[in-house]
């Protein structure tokens, strides 16, 4: 009896991992972009949401095959970053001075136009899809429900693709960052843009394939996660966007090891949290772990000081 | 002579004219217009003296109006109290909420405190919404009484209205006299420089936490005016996007602006109310209308302050650093 409570207890560990690493993936997007303007990109949730819209557009009309299913979307992910980048981004990086480079004016003005634009996008993809869920067809969504078994516990095959897809990602992020000329112009603007720009960086094409790569990352893991779920919805990117974007204060604000594995903790804490309270409750814990990490560790788990919170 | 007129000319229109107008084209839907509008000017002002007056960025304002609408709700429906006591005491339940999530998080400055407030906001919208036994859940409180307080009888459209605007003109004057007093200039010093304020011997975080009070208590005032009003509450009311539409009213109308928020208010409630012709598309114009002022008009249509310049302001405070202490890149 009791251990049979252990293998279900197990069990659910292994589900909210597998849900912690769905907000890694987000998060993973988020904290490259703040990384780089310091500022949060509220529409990220919405980059989520097309992905998984463009996806169920691709399945339907051309049903292509799995490879080249996640390239359309990675495509329509970065289309829409570069869109994003264009419309709430760009228009504020007119000043061109030292002072507000410096004071980091271009970059942080953006969090309205943001959240601005996100508005737009989730209500005009509510407008023309409708607000209720979609059912993904089945002959793609079966795929990812196959049960995999090891030993007494039982994994979907779904689980697996995100685990791989969250490796791949993290490791295709890492080596794009460490051993490409693009990686490398990334990295100085995030250090120093000012610097970055007086040694022949173009600070604007790094923007752009900055959101290009964030959102592509994005967008690739809406479709994976409304594959696995089975259903997509317009608000559907809201939940896990918050949901990243605590992980990556908790980790630290510009640490993507750190919000990753701040995104597996939280995945894990609302599998427990669930397990003892029910489903409706364990939304509470992303929200209680945000209000105690700002109030006591106001750096986030991973973050060097900052001068001040 | 315009300290005079100015107010005079408000009060003609909220008593005077509108309540007439409305009265002769006798319809319950543009009474019903009129008390949204209404409700959320008492929003829009009590946001205006957190976010425009003080310089506090917060995301979880509906959170506060959706506890005073929970509190008339339960003590109107299950206490059987008068709207005449439900009124007050929804202001000071939001209040003291206000009072207690506002001591540990006043600490934190800018977009820490936005996302603080955001986290709470939510943490409270779960409550509300899984705590069934008490709020009854996803089903929200209906049969709430209408307004009799202390047995007048103000249950018609007009009685309503009257009560509305009068506890909404009652906003207007507390926001107006403490926004243009010694302790206004005292905000605006926090918003301006806290740690300068400070340096100057005000008491910062206790202004923080007073002004949080006084803003969460009219949030509740509001709150409680709108279960009454409607009739029935549900948590769906009270979640981020509505605390998105009372930043976007204090955004268009004005950051520091008084009657910035009142045209913001009455902008982004009557257009979207005009567009319903061409289908729902409330949320979507506020969104257009918000982003549009951000990039056109960055200080709002009265503002005192660039939205701009206190979100970049804020943020070079909270996350500027000196490059020396910035570590490069990632870690």
């Amino acid at each position: 009896m009791f251990d049979r409570f252990d293998i279900f207890f197990v069990q659910q560990l292994i589900n909210g991992f597998s849900v912690g690493l769905v907000y890694a993936l987000v998060a993973i997007g988020f904290t490259l972009i703040f990384g780089v303007l310091n500022v949060v990109n509220f529409a990220h949730g919405e980059i989520y949401m097309i992905g998984a819209y463009a996806g169920l557009l691709a399945i339907v009309f051309l049903a292509p095959p799995w490879v080249a299913l996640l390239l359309l979307v990675l495509a329509a992910g970065i289309v829409s970053g570069v869109a994003l980048e264009r419309a709430a981004f760009k228009p504020f990086r007119r000043f061109r001075d030292e002072a507000s480079l410096k004071s980091k004016a271009m970059r942080e003005s953006t969090l309205l136009s943001s959240l601005a634009v996100s508005i737009v996008v989730r209500e005009s993809v509510e407008k023309i899809f409708g607000a209720d869920m979609q059912a993904i067809p089945r002959a793609y969504a079966d795929a990812m429900q196959e049960p995999i078994s090891l030993g007494e516990l039982a994994v979907a095959s779904g689980q697996i693709a995100i685990l791989a897809a969250a490796i791949l990602m993290f490791a295709a992020l890492q080596w794009i960052l460490t051993r490409t000329d693009i990686g490398l112009s990334i990295r100085a603007v995030a250090a120093n843009p000012l610097g970055a720009q007086y040694v022949g960086v173009n600070v604007d094409r790094t923007v752009i394939a900055t959101f290009a790569i964030g959102s592509g990352m994005g967008a690739v893991a809406g479709i994976l996660i409304g594959l696995y779920q089975g259903t997509i919805f317009p608000a559907m990117g809201f939940a896990p966007g918050v949901k990243a974007f605590v992980a990556m204060v908790m980790g630290g604000l510009n640490s993507i090891p750190g919000a990753v594995i701040c995104a597996i903790v939280l995945g894990l804490a609302e599998a427990v949290a669930t397990e003892f309270f029910g489903q409706g409750w364990a939304d509470l814990v992303a929200y209680v772990f945000l209000v105690l990490t700002l109030v006591f560790f106001p750096t986030g788990l991973f973050g060097a000081g900052r001068e001040r919170v | 002579m315009r300290t005079v007129l100015a107010p005079l000319a408000v009060f003609a229109v909220l008593f005077g004219a509108l309540p007439a107008g409305l009265s002769a084209a006798g319809s319950g839907y543009l009474f019903r217009l009129a008390d949204v509008t209404l409700i959320f000017c008492i929003l829009a002002l009590s946001m205006q003296l957190i976010t425009g007056v003080a310089g506090l960025l917060t995301l979880g304002h509906a959170a506060f109006y959706g506890i005073g609408a929970y509190t008339a709700a339960i003590l109107s429906t299950r206490v059987g109290l008068d709207a005449g006591l439900t009124i007050p005491a929804s202001g000071l339940v939001s209040a003291l909420f206000g009072v207690l999530i506002a001591l540990p998080t006043m600490r934190l400055v800018s977009i820490y405190f936005a996302v603080a407030t955001l986290g709470l906001g939510e943490m409270i919208y779960v409550t509300l919404l899984n705590w069934v036994s008490f709020t009854r859940g996803p089903l929200g409180i209906g049969d709430i009484p209408p307004l009799r307080p202390f047995g007048f009888d103000l249950s018609s459209p007009l009685g309503t209205y009257f009560l509305v605007a009068a506890l909404a003109a009652l906003a207007l004057v507390v926001v107006h006299r403490l926004a243009h007093s010694y302790y206004g200039n005292a905000l605006r010093a926090l918003r301006e420089d806290d740690q300068c304020a400070e340096a100057m011997g005000l008491p910062v975080v206790r202004l923080k936490i007073e002004v949080f009070a006084i803003a969460t208590f009219l949030a509740g005032i509001a709150g409680a005016l709108w279960a009454h009003t409607t009739g029935y509450v549900n948590p769906a009311d009270f979640r981020f996007a509505e605390s998105i539409l009372i930043l976007a009213m204090v955004v268009v109308g004005g950051l520091g602006s008084i009657p910035g928020a009142i045209v913001g208010a009455a902008l982004l409630i009557l257009l979207p109310e005009a567009l319903r012709a061409i289908g729902e598309v409330r949320i979507l114009a506020v969104g257009l209308i918000m982003f549009l002022c951000i990039l056109f008009l960055p200080k709002g249509l009265f503002g005192e302050v660039a939205a701009l310049d206190l979100v970049r302001r804020q943020f070079g405070a909270a996350w500027g650093g000196s490059p020396a202490v910035r570590p490069l890149g990632w870690r």
